[in-house]
């Protein structure tokens, strides 16, 4: 059924773009400072601590742009998952990824405007912006404080602490954008879902994976 | 007239003096001028010209014109003697086998020699007592003080300094040919006052002053300093002759032949380290005299570049076009930083604690010239605990540079400045040689130990040889604000004997009792037919590679005759790891470590694995700054120095991980990975695509 509606409005795709971008270049630069001798990517440390201090600046902008625009435009439900989410629409979803995808079956959620995250998904969301993404802006800005806030940084455990904490978050976000990216395959076409978030958004709905 | 002569010499010294402290005073182009002209007395007070008598420094230059009883009271003279305090030694964690902080009173394995304690009644406690620790160091250590009075504060020859027994330290010497200890003759030897000419005589003769301290000529080991001068001539019979030609008819010495002056580069240099503002040879150090600092870590202080050295042959030198120091090369002198610290023209004008920026009260000349405070200001670094009161009072690099602004291209600068001695990253590497090991534990045919360096291919007396250099250890160490911070240091290594019942390192005496049946004056020693057994090779000698403890049966056969020939019942061989850290031989910011992976990255320089002596023995207790710790790693080919255990405090991102995060965190993006390609195989094989 085509509603001719875009999935994605253009802010939508803008910000998801965004925010990919500056995610993968976040994790890179991060890498070169993980491993400074082994990813020079970015030339020297101090220039991918440069890259990386502004990056996470434009990572909290757009994620401050995306909250209030979900807000405005009330499509914050999105990434409210109901009990039904946690229990059935998520079983049947995990049911679609381990059998029903490789039978050719239809997929458990007909997206619309309405309706665009499954229920893995949703709550896959709601973990990720309401806890990883949090945690990863606070081990962040302390890290970027340390200068700053000495002492603050000292109390907490300093480096010590702060710095596999905030490393273990890389992992967990690397490990987040390698399941979405895959996932992002699963619609009808390989490229059918990527074509929504780009560049076709009048595409007819179809069941989401990603 | 002595009067009068003394009232203007008094005047002219306090204004010629202003004018050498304040060098905004001085003459026109940074022309000094000179100390008016004095006479030289003897102990009685009349002019040495006149009487032939040694020169009294207490009656020419204390009196009126400087206090010297103020001056000599100062470390410099004393050496640790004014602070043999029990209480202080422990509050700043000294062994207690030590009776001073300083050089006149601590253990060093550099040379495993220390201070008898003045109330021994055993004669296997005397090690060194006072008098010869002056024959065997008061060539430097500059009288007055450790010279003049016994341990228990009365002057040599006055009728109330006797010795309170046959042991008393400061009355006696052990014998080194029967062993016994015996009484020192002070009649003969005479004292020594302290030497002001060591400092304050730009051609001041340490070598001179040295040989006739070394032979107990004390009486005359000040004018000795003035060999060079022209104002003395040495005779046959250990005395001195004054010769008329540089001194003035009205008794006064000229002022061009004694010069006196601030301490030169120079003058610092004889005792502290190789220092020069501009020279391109190196080579007298390597000849008989060597310094201390220099020695210890390979410190340089010369403005001129390393790629200009004509000798000793420098590796690699054409590639070295800077200077082998930087503030050397800025015209800097040692009291520019290590200066008086009432000297009005160079005193630190702050007090941190009150926020105060200058203090014009303390600031007062007259002070100043009548008692110059000889406690120069000083820093504190390991393994140093010598003048444990003055310790981080000198100016420190903050004092001259802002360091905020000079580092634009270094992120986070106050946590690098915090954990990070400038030093580190300004001594990225040592281009001299230094001392690597120092093994008393088992004794050379010389009755000496067995000496290693690092840093020279070949001999460091012979000229001929290639200075390599080394490149630095790193530890940690407390600043002036007690907060840890990281610094370069050179590693040297002891071998030695401890005495468990004693609670304090077995003396050399001991060890070569222990080692040797027959130990002439003259000539090799004879080792123990056990001994020669043991460690000799096919043709019956111990030469340096035999001379180590590389079997447990070797450390027992020694430990044995320890306690059957020397007495001392529980025997226990120690290694000890002693850091000499580096303060001199700054590089400007051309050379400076500049690259953040010189640090962060898997094999940073700052768990640089410095070797250490090749033979040491494996299994025995490792001591490092005092107390047991495992700072040695032998598990490759060399015992390397391992500082992990010393570094852990410091979280340094790029070399450290936690590895449950690295592991859970991989697992993480593998699995997410695995699965991925799993299910879009899977998916692809359907045809579900």
């Amino acid at each position: 059924m085509t509603t001719g509606t875009p999935l994605y409005t253009l802010h939508e795709r803008i910000w998801h773009w965004l925010q990919a971008a500056v995610m993968i270049l976040l994790i890179v630069s991060g890498f070169t400072i993980h491993y400074p001798d082994r990813f020079g990517i970015f030339g020297s440390m101090a220039f991918a601590i440069t890259v990386h201090t502004w990056l996470a600046g434009a990572l909290i902008v757009n994620a401050f742009l995306g909250a209030f625009y979900h807000v405005t435009a009330e499509k914050y439900h999105h990434y409210l998952p109901g009990m039904e989410d946690f229990t059935g629409a998520a079983l049947h979803q995990a049911r679609f990824y381990v059998y029903g995808i490789f039978k050719g079956e239809k997929h458990p959620l007909e997206t619309d405007p309405r309706r665009k995250l499954n229920a893995l998904q949703k709550i896959t969301y709601l973990a990720l912006l309401n806890v990883l993404l949090p945690y990863q802006i606070v081990t962040g800005a302390l890290l970027w404080g340390e200068d700053r806030w000495p002492k603050l940084f000292d109390s907490i455990g300093g480096l010590w602490v702060l710095g596999p904490a905030h490393t273990l978050g890389a992992y967990l976000f690397l490990a987040f954008l390698i399941g979405h990216i895959y996932l992002a395959t699963t619609g009808s076409t390989p490229a059918s879902l990527l074509r929504a978030i780009t560049t076709d958004p009048l595409h007819p709905p179809e069941a989401t994976s990603e | 007239m002595s009067e009068t002569l003394t009232n203007r010499a008094f005047v002219c010294c306090s204004v010629l003096s202003l004018c050498l402290v304040c060098p905004s005073l001085s003459g026109q182009d940074g022309v000094r001028l000179a100390h008016p002209a004095i006479p030289l007395r003897d102990e009685a007070g009349r002019n040495v010209l006149e009487s032939g008598k040694p020169i009294s420094t207490r009656r020419s230059c204390g009196g009126d014109c400087h206090d010297y009883d103020f001056i000599s009271n100062s470390f410099h003279f004393q050496q640790g003697k004014a602070e043999m305090d029990r209480s202080l030694l422990s509050s700043h964690g000294v062994p207690a086998f030590n009776s001073s902080p300083g050089m006149f009173g601590k253990f060093s394995i550099i040379p495993n020699r220390q201070l008898t304690h003045g109330d021994i009644t055993d004669p296997s406690d005397a090690d060194m007592s006072q008098p010869e620790w002056l024959t065997k160091c008061g060539g430097c250590h500059t009288g007055g003080g450790i010279s003049e009075y016994d341990l228990r504060g009365r002057h040599f020859l006055t009728s109330g300094a006797r010795p309170t027994g046959p042991l008393d330290p400061s009355y006696s010497v052990r014998d080194r040919e029967r062993g016994e200890v015996v009484a020192w003759d002070w009649e003969k030897s005479g004292i020594a006052e302290a030497d002001c000419f060591l400092c304050h005589v730009p051609n001041a003769n340490r070598a001179a002053r040295k040989k006739e301290t070394g032979r107990g000529n004390f009486r005359w080991a000040n004018d000795a300093t003035l060999a060079d001068t022209g104002i003395v001539s040495g005779n046959d019979n250990d005395t001195f002759t004054y010769n008329r030609a540089a001194f003035n008819r009205d008794g006064t010495v000229k002022p061009e032949a004694l010069n006196i002056s601030d301490p030169t580069l120079e003058n610092c240099a004889m005792c502290h380290g190789f220092t020069a503002r501009n020279t391109t040879n190196i080579q007298p150090i390597q000849h008989a005299d060597i310094m201390r600092g220099t020695e210890k870590s390979g410190w340089i202080y010369n403005g001129a570049s390393i790629s200009d050295t004509v000798s000793p042959k420098i590796a690699g030198k054409e590639r070295m076009k800077f200077p082998w120091d930087a503030h050397a090369a800025k015209g800097l002198i040692c009291i520019d930083c290590h200066f008086s610290p009432n000297n009005p023209g160079r005193m630190l004008q702050e007090d941190l604690r009150k926020n105060v920026r200058f203090k014009p009260l303390n600031a007062d000349i007259a002070v100043y010239l009548k008692r110059p405070d000889h406690n120069f200001a000083r820093g504190n670094i390991p393994p140093e605990t010598v003048n444990l009161t003055r310790h981080n009072t000198m100016r420190g690099c903050s004092d001259c540079h802002d360091a905020e602004k000079g580092h634009a291209f270094l992120p986070y600068k106050s946590r690098h400045f915090q954990a990070l001695a400038c030093q580190t990253c300004h001594i990225p590497a040592v281009h001299f040689w230094a001392y690597r090991s120092d093994d008393w534990g088992f004794l050379m045919d010389t009755g000496t130990s067995r000496v290693t360096f690092r840093g020279i291919d070949g001999s460091i007396v012979d000229p001929e040889s290639e200075v390599t250099g080394y490149l630095p250890a790193y530890i940690p160490t407390t600043n002036g604000n007690n907060r840890l911070q990281i610094r370069p240091t050179n590693l040297i290594t002891g071998v030695y004997w401890f005495d468990k019942v004693k609670g304090r390192p077995v003396f050399t005496w001991q060890v070569q009792a222990a080692l040797f049946e027959e130990r002439p004056a003259e000539g090799e020693w004879k080792y123990r037919p056990e001994i020669i057994k043991a460690f000799a090779d096919k043709d019956g000698i111990i030469d340096l590679p035999q001379a180590v403890y590389d079997t447990p049966e070797k450390i027992a056969l020694v430990k044995g005759l320890l306690q059957q020939y020397a007495h001392v019942s529980q025997p226990e061989l120690r290694i000890e790891v002693v850091p000499w850290s580096m303060t001199h031989g700054i590089a400007g910011k051309g050379q400076a470590v500049k690259e953040c992976t010189a640090c962060h990255s898997q094999h940073s320089m700052l768990h640089r694995p410095l070797d250490l002596n090749t033979f040491l023995p494996r299994g025995i207790p490792v001591i490092y700054r005092g107390q047991k710790m495992n700072v040695i790693n032998f598990e490759g080919n060399e015992p390397t120095f391992d500082n992990r255990s010393l570094l852990e405090r410091f979280y340094i991102i790029g070399n450290n991980r936690q590895p449950w995060v690295e592991w859970f965190g991989w697992v993480s993006v593998a699995a997410a990975a695995l699965l991925s390609l799993l299910h879009g195989t899977l998916r692809a094989l359907r045809g579900r695509l």
